[in-house]
């Protein structure tokens, strides 16, 4: 049984990435999936962090791959979950000390035993990017409604289209609905017709996303944050599920565009 | 209630601006013509057009758009008055 390899992806830093891996990780490992997380930002480390286990780390990503140490011993268990797992980036490391084949290498034989590999990939295009996609199936590429965000999200588009990729699809980050009837921000719709690609789901601009991180625990965790319901809904698509429209959380505006997404 | 008095003085609104100059953009970095590209495809058209006709130079305009599932280069051209033969 081969798992799903997916890269997420931004090009523009600061989009939420890592937030996204940490949170889609979270939600597939809580649903008894077996999931392996894989931090590919050498020199510029952050998942483990998120995840709230930067005090154990021992071994990482490019010692796994020097063969200094067996994939096992550098895969941390979540405190949680036990069937959830992370690779940390080195941090001392520089980023051309991985090739896209020695990732492309490790991301089959992490797939062989794991049912999903959630690859948290550096912003930039260059070297690190080059790596993270090198061994995955499928893309999910994050933006927000800023100009800058979205340019980028369509240079890496690009990118990912020429690198043939299985699938490519689109998570709407820190959207907020107000400005959005204000009319001072993107709308979705602007946002897919844009980019066209297909829309996985849409996170609210929420201030519970800092919270979280500061405390090293995944949102999803939370069963009343409205985002982490929002990363609920993107991880039962991401895993093929016949999509929940409203259920927990998504309301409203943010309902109403999914079902015009998704129908 | 200002954004609507904004709106029916002829103002766009900020997210509306930002769709637009973002369709124009994204155009450019996917063909990968830059501005300077553009402007040496103008004059040429120029030249040619020059040939043919006595065309106003300043009010010629060259731009992209972005179809359904297509680009066109279109462009604008007064004329002045067309040559007999061609120069």
């Amino acid at each position: 049984m081969a798992g799903k390899t997916i890269v997420v992806t931004s090009g523009k830093g600061g989009v939420g990435k890592t937030t996204t891996v940490a949170n889609l990780g979270t939600t597939l490992a809580k649903k008894k999936y077996s999931v392996v997380m894989v931090d590919t930002d050498i020199g510029l480390r952050n998942l483990d962090v998120v995840m709230g286990l930067e005090n154990r780390i021992v071994y990482n990503l490019v010692d796994v791959i020097e063969g200094k140490c067996r994939k096992e011993q550098a895969m941390i268990r979540d405190r949680k979950l036990p069937n959830l797992f992370m690779i940390p980036a080195a941090q001392t490391r520089e980023k051309s000390s991985v090739t896209p084949e020695q990732m492309k290498e490790l991301c089959s034989n992490l797939a062989a035993e794991f049912d999903y590999v959630l690859i948290d990939c550096p912003a930039g295009i260059e070297q690190g990017f080059k790596n993270a996609i090198a061994g995955a199936d499928f893309a999910v590429v994050v933006t927000t409604p800023e100009v800058s965000a979205i340019r980028d999200a369509d240079r890496v588009i690009g990118l990912l289209e020429a690198a043939m990729l299985k699938q490519i699809s689109l998570i709407i980050n820190r959207l907020n609905a107000k400005m959005v009837k204000r009319g001072d921000m993107m709308s979705t719709e602007d946002i897919i017709s844009l980019l066209s690609v297909p829309l996985l789901g849409v996170v609210p601009e929420s201030e519970e996303v800092v919270v979280s991180t500061n405390r090293g625990v995944p949102l999803v965790h939370d069963r009343t944050s409205k985002a982490g319901a929002a990363f609920r809904q993107i991880a039962s698509r991401l895993n093929g599920d016949s999509l929940p429209q409203d259920g927990d959380g998504a309301d409203g505006f943010f309902s109403r565009v999914k079902r015009l997404i998704w129908n | 209630m200002l954004s609507i008095l904004r709106r029916f003085l002829g103002d766009r609104s900020s997210g509306q601006i930002a769709r637009k100059r973002m369709q124009f953009v994204l155009m450019h970095d996917r063909v990968d013509i830059t501005p300077d590209m553009m402007e040496a495809v103008k004059n040429d058209i120029i030249k040619v057009l020059s040939r043919y006709m006595e065309i106003d130079n300043r009010s010629i305009k060259v731009n992209l758009e972005q179809g359904e599932d297509f680009m066109a280069l279109i462009s604008n051209v007064q004329i002045k008055r067309v040559y007999r033969h061609a120069h």
